[in-house]
């Protein structure tokens, strides 16, 4: 095999594209050839830094609010198989107005109310006893989210376990950072001292998507980090209040 | 339900069924045009219209001609993606402009402030190469590195034939390798 079409071939053995055949004719070139075998390695190496680089492992919307614009966009139309005039612009225009304040309601109801998935109980208190501030219920559910993550680093026994025993599923840790910065917005101007225990909890749960399951050493730090800030004593605290 | 039903029961005007369909596919769909646009707003609008156009064009397809669902509605969503991409050319490049998604958490976010430089400088480069591929370098490498998409479906996909979307898989890998090299190579980094 020439090196040109190693080359080419290095790319789809990458992609898993290849024959049995071609691949074996490939590693046997990269065997006898360094100069293939490290462009092999290079490229290896460069698609794993986009991987690693590349924000939004799993870019997501509102999905309600898409599939609210989509049927704003069919709203009058004919159905797929039958061919009838088109309606009137208005009607459209009313459709569309009708699923943005459709869209709204939905969004302002999931931000205020109901930032993600909740533990049953403290949605139904949220529902039946209204609270003095319409965004504690959300904060309250939201410190209960993370307390077993948490609870997990506080009480890491460096030597028990390796730092990649302790696993959370990085979207879920994602959408925990993100309701995060949201609650935090929301009650900072009303409530220091819970904006405050947010801010650190920002500090852990990037620290945690950043290092958590790469690096060994993280597990230890980040519980130093959350004993130094007293996150756990904070959140025992805030419970109470 | 299974997707056969569900687009036979679409074709026929329900609505509940466009929406099984609309569930089943919106991630893939979503994620192509984000990866290809690089843009929150974009991708959500190439979404939108790519729904759109399958909700119009549903009595077109027919599965017994050999073509996917998920291949069909990839076809709708690049020919969008590319409409999109047109439109916005003059415009200033947006890297993912989006408020939550900027504040998300990444590798450019250590808490060693020379990590977090040296973090974000790759970062950057590497929306910048993934951005200055050529549109149909671009298309393929999303196809097949991020949507999982083999040859054979890129080229269905593109109403290329496979030796085509070859080619453009292996420029494009090229064109990075030569824009990121360097990442890899001093200090024998990092990933």
């Amino acid at each position: 095999m020439k090196c040109k079409e190693a080359k080419k071939l290095i790319v789809l053995d990458h992609y898993g594209e290849l024959e049995e055949s071609e691949r074996d004719r490939l590693r046997a070139h990269l065997k006898q050839c360094g100069t293939c075998a490290e462009d092999a390695s290079l490229t290896a190496k460069v698609l794993a830094v986009i991987d690693v680089y590349e924000p939004a492992a799993k870019p997501s919307t509102d999905w309600e609010k898409a599939w609210d614009r989509v049927q704003a966009g069919i709203a009058g139309a004919p159905s797929p198989e039958r061919a009838r005039p088109a309606v009137g612009r208005r009607w459209a225009f009313a459709g569309a107005a009708a699923a943005l304040v459709l869209a709204a309601g939905i969004f302002i109801g999931r931000y205020v109310i109901t930032p993600g998935p909740q533990p049953s109980g403290i949605r139904a208190d949220a529902a039946t006893s209204p609270p003095p501030n319409g965004i504690r219920p959300a904060f309250a559910a939201h410190l209960e989210e993370l307390k077993p993550i948490v609870l997990d680093y506080a009480h890491y026994a460096p030597g028990d376990r390796s730092g990649r025993d302790i696993l959370v599923d990085e979207d879920v840790l994602r959408g925990l950072v993100l309701q995060n910065i949201l609650l935090k917005r929301k009650i900072a101007e009303k409530d220091p001292a819970a904006a405050d225990l947010l801010d650190d909890l920002d500090v852990v749960l990037r620290e945690i998507v950043n290092r958590g399951a790469k690096d060994p050493e993280a597990p230890a730090q980040i519980k130093d980090l959350i004993e130094q800030r007293g996150v756990l004593f904070k959140m025992e605290i805030m419970k109470k209040i | 339900m299974d997707e056969q039903a569900c687009i036979r029961l679409a074709q026929e005007g329900d609505r509940g069924a466009f929406r099984e369909i609309f569930d089943g596919h919106r991630q893939k769909v979503f994620s192509l045009a984000y990866r290809y646009l690089r843009n929150q707003a974009d991708a959500e609008d190439v979404l939108q219209e790519t729904f759109i156009k399958a909700y119009h064009a549903l009595a077109l397809y027919q599965p017994e001609k050999g073509l996917n669902f998920s291949a069909w509605l990839n076809k709708i969503c690049v020919n969008a993606s590319i409409d999109a991409l047109r439109k916005n050319r003059g415009k200033d490049f947006q890297k993912f402009e989006h408020e939550e998604v900027a504040n998300m958490p990444d590798p450019a976010r250590s808490s060693d402030p020379e990590v977090s430089t040296r973090n974000k400088e790759i970062r950057e480069h590497v929306d910048l190469a993934l951005d200055k591929l050529p549109p149909k370098q671009k298309i393929v490498f999303t196809l097949r590195h991020y949507q999982d998409l083999s040859i054979r479906e890129i080229a269905e996909s593109l109403d290329a034939t496979e030796g085509s979307v070859k080619k453009h898989l292996f420029r494009a890998v090229e064109a990075l390798k030569k824009r990121l090299r360097r990442f890899v190579t001093e200090d024998g980094y990092e990933v």
